[in-house]
């Protein structure tokens, strides 16, 4: 059940400056959330920001009680959130959207997972899930330059299997998009089960290339403005191949390319 | 003494008077998590049209100083799928449904409110005359007071329902357009709907939204939406209104009680806030306790006891 939670943020973790992470107690929602589920955060302020902003649930850790996410700064409300002092409150709205799939997947399968820049955000929990399964999975990380790859400090020890870098200025792992160094391995050989993506648009587009004919059944983690993060607005829409508009929200985040209209 | 909360207008009794507003309240469902449906003192549906609507390309909504601009496009499952698929879950929540319904021409508003006669556990029809987001129909009627009055008259020829008119903000004279709806045959007025405004993003000099404009919602349009109830209050006296304009706050409710209101609409506070509209309900009971009065008391307040108000609105002294 969605709900509206107070949080308390104990924990703020920077990786390079405008990328960082922060990690709120928020019990109820820890105990609740899958991985590749979002939530509506509120940061103290009446004006503006005016609306919540959606962030991928990065990591919850129910023992302990916390939530974590992965933030680039953007604007105003992620300056916020940037400045905010430790044991501020927030409210969130979760757990919000669908959640990625693994269950279905037989122990031994191999799975391929790939971010752009801060589209890492949801993976931490998916790959500890992975992990727990008895599955393996590489982790293509891409960026602008090797400060975006900072982010890949919150991933080590967590990925069970290869880790490939790749950056627009070669300055750090492969040189160019995150999509070629992928599309590079199906060219020679490696088969995936299951490829989960979260990144920019532009990425997305690149993948759904790459993926429709390879078949690799897929699990983008999309993103559009949300006004509220359950279905009443009908502002988040992405178009759809069998209707006009997906409502992303609540059908997704997580969507299958097919469905999508690029 | 009777329910201290419980509010009359014309023939629609409400047991409170917090209502949620059309678009901004989806269709009640997605809600159950936060409100208790049955607490509230009604909900108005997204707009419904005959058939199914897609509505406008992404992207739809951006954010505004203390609001948001928003053109959907009037996204709707169709009348049928409501009537079939929403209403009976509603029903089942205690709800009090208000449908509110948009057509691209005058026909359409009809076809759609025969189409709900049928139905049970409808309390009353609230016509879009008002919508700024679609080419054809909506705030075109309303932004006309001619065409107001041809539609509402053709309406209420449909329906035995309590027929509420939503007013546009736009139009040229609010108060004009009031006075037809109200002389064709509506029983209450709500009013206002969203302000048509406009975002550029610098970067491309593009609109921020697809449409190009879209309407302005949230509390950045309350004081402009308050005057409006208190205008249309002075103008047409005893005609029951509902005030709708960024209401977020027990104390929003007040002011549009006092401006004239006898129920308000909650909006786009449900987005950031999805238990608001229950949450005004609580207050406003403890605030009549507390001060052993009634809702009904609250009502027009700001045109009594010989405080001066200037301006457009005139004075009363
Ligand atoms: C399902 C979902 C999950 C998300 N998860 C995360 C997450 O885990 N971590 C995270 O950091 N963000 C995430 N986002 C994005 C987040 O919701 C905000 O949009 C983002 O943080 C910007 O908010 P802001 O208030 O700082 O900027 P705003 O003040 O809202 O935006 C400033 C300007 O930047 C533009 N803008 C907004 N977002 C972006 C963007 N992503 N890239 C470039 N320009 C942009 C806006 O159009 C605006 O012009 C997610 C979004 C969705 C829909
Ligand atoms: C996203 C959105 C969708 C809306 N859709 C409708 C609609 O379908 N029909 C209608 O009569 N009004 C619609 N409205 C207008 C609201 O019902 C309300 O009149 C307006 O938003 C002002 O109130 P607020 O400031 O509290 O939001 C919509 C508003 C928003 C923000
Ligand atoms: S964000 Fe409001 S419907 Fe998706």
């Amino acid at each position: 059940m969605k709900a509206d939670h107070r949080a308390t943020l104990t924990r703020r973790q920077i990786f390079s400056p405008g990328l960082f992470s922060v990690t709120f107690d928020c019990p109820d929602l820890a105990r609740a959330v899958l991985p590749g589920q979002f939530a509506m955060l509120e940061v103290p302020e009446r004006a503006q920001p005016y609306l919540r902003r959606a962030y991928s649930v990065a990591d919850a850790d129910a023992g302990a009680g916390t939530v974590e996410f992965l933030i680039k700064t953007i604007g105003r409300g992620t300056r916020a959130l940037e400045r905010m002092p430790e044991r501020s409150t927030v409210r969130l709205l979760g757990p919000m959207g669908n959640a990625f799939t693994v269950a279905d997947l037989p122990r031994g399968a191999r799975v391929a997972i790939v971010a752009g820049g801060i589209g890492a955000a949801p993976f931490p929990a998916l790959l500890r899930g992975i992990a727990k399964a008895g599955l393996s999975a590489d982790f293509f990380l891409g960026g602008r330059n090797a400060k975006e790859l900072s982010i890949r400090a919150r991933f080590d020890g967590l990925v069970p299997g290869e880790t490939v870098l790749a950056s627009d200025d070669g300055a750090l792992g492969e040189k160019g998009f995150v999509t070629e160094a992928l599309a590079r391995r199906l060219g020679a050989g490696t088969r995936y089960a299951r490829l989960y993506a979260c990144g920019p648009m532009p990425m997305f587009a690149a993948l759904a290339k790459v993926v429709g004919p390879a078949r690799l059944p897929s699990e983008f983690s999309t993103e559009a403005e949300m006004g509220c993060g359950f279905g009443a607005c009908l502002g988040c829409v992405i178009p759809g191949t069998e209707k006009p508009f997906i409502v992303s929200c609540s059908e997704g985040p997580i969507l299958s390319p097919e469905k999508i209209q690029w | 003494m009777s329910d201290p909360l419980a509010v009359t207008l014309g023939p629609l009794t409400l047991n409170n008077p917090i209502l949620t507003a059309s678009g901004t309240f989806g269709y009640g469902l997605e809600f159950t998590d936060f409100v208790d449906l049955a607490a509230i003192g009604g909900l108005c549906t997204k707009g419904l049209s005959l058939k199914p609507h897609a509505g406008n390309a992404p992207p739809r909504i951006c954010e505004t100083p203390a609001g948001m601009l928003n053109a959907i496009g009037l996204q709707n499952v169709g009348v049928e799928a409501f009537v079939s698929e929403k209403l009976p879950k509603l029903r089942a929540c205690g709800a009090t449904v208000i449908a509110n319904v948009w057509g691209d021409l005058e026909d359409d508003y009809v076809t759609v409110v025969r189409a709900l006669e049928g139905a049970d556990g409808i309390a009353a029809v609230e016509l879009n005359i008002s919508c700024p987001n679609v080419r054809q129909g909506g705030m075109l009627f309303g932004n006309s007071p001619p065409l107001t009055r041809a539609l509402v008259a053709k309406v209420r020829a449909a329906t035995r329902r309590p027929l509420i008119v939503k007013l546009s903000p736009n139009a040229p004279d609010l108060v004009e357009s009031a006075r037809a709806a109200r002389e064709a045959g509506a029983d209450i007025l709500s009013l206002v709907n969203t302000f048509v405004g406009m975002a550029i993003a610098p970067e491309t000099a593009r609109p921020r939204i697809s449409f190009g404009t879209g309407g302005l919602s949230g509390p950045a349009i309350r004081p402009l939406a308050v005057r409006m109830v208190y205008q249309v209050a002075k103008a047409l006296p005893g005609v029951p209104l509902m005030g709708i304009g960024g209401i977020a706050e027990l104390s929003d409710v007040l002011e549009f009680l006092a401006a004239g209101a006898t129920a308000i609409q909650v909006g786009t506070a449900n987005f950031k806030d999805p238990g608001v509209s229950g949450r005004l309900v609580k207050e406003l009971t403890d605030y009549c306790a507390a001060r052993k009065t009634t809702v009904a008391a609250l009502v027009g307040r700001a045109h009594r006891g010989g405080g001066r108000v200037g301006g457009a609105a005139g004075a009363e002294g």
